[in-house]
């Protein structure tokens, strides 16, 4: 499946997930702490100069990434060119910036299972509560069945529009929700001729 | 054993695919995305605690960089953005929906709307306002007037929760794991 | 004990009897079942295997409770469903390959060992890390069948193998099955797919209609399905 992993390799495609998340950690924490304008715009241009470093690609990958942010960047420039407070309106869009775009550079450069594998090591206090293996079994059935029912829905919207002028809409989630049950009981079936889950 | 990992796995994967279908337009034409409509149904079909499972594990997914959020968004960022609140209080939402749906006796269809009231809008806005209001250097109040800019898409999701859980408990009653089964399930477990 | 024993086997669901009185040994080594849709057909398979518990009577598989034994269950009885989207749990081939071996007590690391050798020696060693959303619907039924055969059960049950794929496709799986040593038990409702069995049984209703070698039921089974197709309007509903 399509995930947000930058094709092109970085130095940080190395360097081990579990490092990078805490590294991550520490970056936000500190970000919250920091009161000074300038400190901001000083690590927005590093962390800006370091992604241009992995090339241009790379880059825009994540300039694209940061979209979703445009309606508050413009919710903030309006409110504060409201109040007259431009400063603090820079410095919250320079923060909100940074944080969001150092989480997509752990992001853009670590694979989606070391993440996950991560995330199982995570867990492993709670063995006796989720088993590893039951979760690991969880992220792939998941990651399985995601191309599946967008399939399904998307037959689903064909044999609307077959007999139907106007869009599918909020009826479709009827029976995707009804496809989402049957395949779970088929799988259930499925998993139980093979062992089952332990 | 088996039918309870399969129901959560697969419920997670719809949320993800309510969020690729950007389909849902109202009325006036107004785009709204059916992911915490998915949500919801988490909590109504599946109860209190597979609900809260489901999200969980959508939520690793999509933070271990999946781009499963609506508008292809996802990775470990979904946390600092501003609307990281909400996307933090799914959970919780789709618990206390499950709770709610566990405990009364009403008719499936109004329990499931009254469900997604509690969870998808009281509990998920108080999370929500609160992670605009911390990332956006905003008081309560303030980010509580921009929250209201999606209160009449969320009533309009609550309405369907309770008409979905509705036809889902007419077309597989043995399905809705959120309410006493009337029907023997000996056929699957 | 020898073979699979059903005893007096019955299953209902939602108050529906789906089978009901089956009293079979089976100890051949190709045995078709066929019937009607709606029959009963898959539900004796599900219960041969394992997946559903009977509603009455009991099952044995080689001295075995399937249903109880699930351990056990799994070095006796494979099983391919109908719809292999079904049946495929796992995202890429390998995974889904090295799942059954890892259930039998694998490690991980021997699962996925074995499972590569079994790709190579058909030729296919590329497949190991492709999604199995992008197969073919004969390639994911070859893919459900491998999964199956890696376990190595003594028995193999086989729910319409041949739906959904094309003439090549039937040619190829029709060969693969019949090299085969172990016991095949096949679902069918195409008389002529049956017609290498040792043994044909004709379920009705849920019933067990006849049961014999495949020159005397296949025959019948024939003629009394022209028979319906020409007589009755297909109204009823089931249930």
């Amino acid at each position: 499946m399509l995930t947000l992993t930058s094709p092109v390799e970085t130095p940080l495609h190395r360097l081990p997930a579990g490092a990078k998340l805490a590294g991550l950690a520490v970056f936000t924490l500190g970000l919250f702490q920091i009161s000074n304008l300038w400190v901001l715009a000083g690590l927005a241009l590093a962390l800006a100069a370091l992604q241009l470093s992995f090339g241009r690609r790379f880059a825009s990958h994540a300039l694209r990434m940061l979209k979703p942010l445009w309606p508050f960047v413009l919710v903030l420039a309006l409110w504060h060119l409201w109040t007259g407070a431009l400063a603090d309106g820079a410095f919250l869009v320079l923060r909100m910036g940074l944080a969001v775009a150092a989480a997509n550079l752990v992001t853009m450069t670590t694979r989606l299972s070391d993440m996950l594998s991560v995330f199982e090591m995570l867990a492993r206090p709670l063995s006796p509560l989720l088993p590893p293996r039951r979760l690991a079994m969880a992220f792939a059935l998941v990651i399985r069945f995601i191309p599946n029912l967008a399939e399904r829905m998307a037959l689903l919207a064909q044999a609307h529009r077959a007999r139907s002028a106007r869009r599918p809409g909020w009826r479709l989630v009827v029976p995707a929700a009804l496809a989402a049950l049957d395949a779970a009981d088929q799988a259930a079936e499925a998993l139980r001729a093979r062992g089952g889950a332990d | 054993m088996e039918r309870s990992l399969t129901h959560i796995a697969l419920f997670a994967a719809l949320i993800a695919v309510l969020g690729l279908v950007p389909q849902i337009t109202l009325g006036a034409g107004v785009p709204i995305t059916a992911q915490t409509l998915g949500v919801m149904l988490c909590g109504t079909v599946l109860g209190a605690r597979r609900g809260a499972l489901a999200v969980l594990l959508f939520m690793a997914l999509v933070a271990a960089g999946l781009p499963l959020l609506s508008g292809g968004r996802g990775g470990i960022g979904v946390f600092t953005q501003p609307s990281a609140g909400y996307f933090i209080g799914f959970p919780f939402a789709a618990f206390v929906a499950g709770w709610v749906m566990e405990r009364t006796t009403l008719p499936v269809g109004i329990a499931a709307g009254a469900a997604s009231v509690i969870g998808g809008i009281a509990v998920l806005y108080i999370f929500g306002i609160s992670g605009m209001a911390i990332v956006l250097g905003k008081t309560l109040s303030e980010a509580a007037m921009l929250g209201m800019a999606f209160l009449p898409g969320d009533v309009i999701k609550v309405v369907l929760a309770g008409l979905v859980t509705q036809a889902i408990a007419q077309a597989r009653p043995g399905s809705l794991l959120s309410r006493p089964q009337t029907l023997p399930v000996s056929a699957f477990n | 004990m020898a073979g699979i024993t059903l005893r007096d086997l019955g299953y209902a669901a939602a108050g529906k009897v789906i089978l009901a009185g089956l009293n079979l040994q089976l100890d051949q080594r190709r045995i078709a079942i066929i019937g009607r849709n709606g029959s009963g057909k898959t539900t004796l398979l599900r219960l041969i295997a394992g997946l559903v518990a009977p509603s009455h009577g009991a099952v044995t598989v080689e001295g075995i409770d399937p249903y109880r034994d699930r351990k056990g269950a799994l070095q006796r009885i494979g099983i391919l469903f109908q719809n292999p989207e079904h049946q495929i749990l796992f995202p890429t081939v390998e995974e889904e390959l090295a799942f059954g071996l890892r259930q039998q007590g694998m490690t991980q690391k021997d699962a996925l060992r074995r499972t590569r050798d079994a790709l190579a020696a058909e030729g296919r060693a590329h497949w190991a890390q492709a999604s199995v959303s992008t197969l073919s619907g004969g390639q994911k039924q070859w893919l459900c069948l491998q999964a199956v055969l890696l376990m190595a059960p003594e028995t193999i049950l086989l729910d319409e193998p041949f739906s959904g794929l094309d003439l090549p496709a039937i040619a190829r799986v029709t060969r693969r099955l019949e090299a085969l040593p172990q016991r095949l038990i096949t679902i069918s409702h195409d008389p002529a797919s049956a017609a290498k069995a040792e043994r044909v049984i004709w379920l009705e209703a849920g019933r067990l209609h006849a049961d014999g070698p495949a020159d005397q039921v296949l025959p019948q089974f024939t003629a009394e399905m022209a028979r319906i197709g020409e007589a009755d309007a297909d109204a009823d509903l089931a249930g």
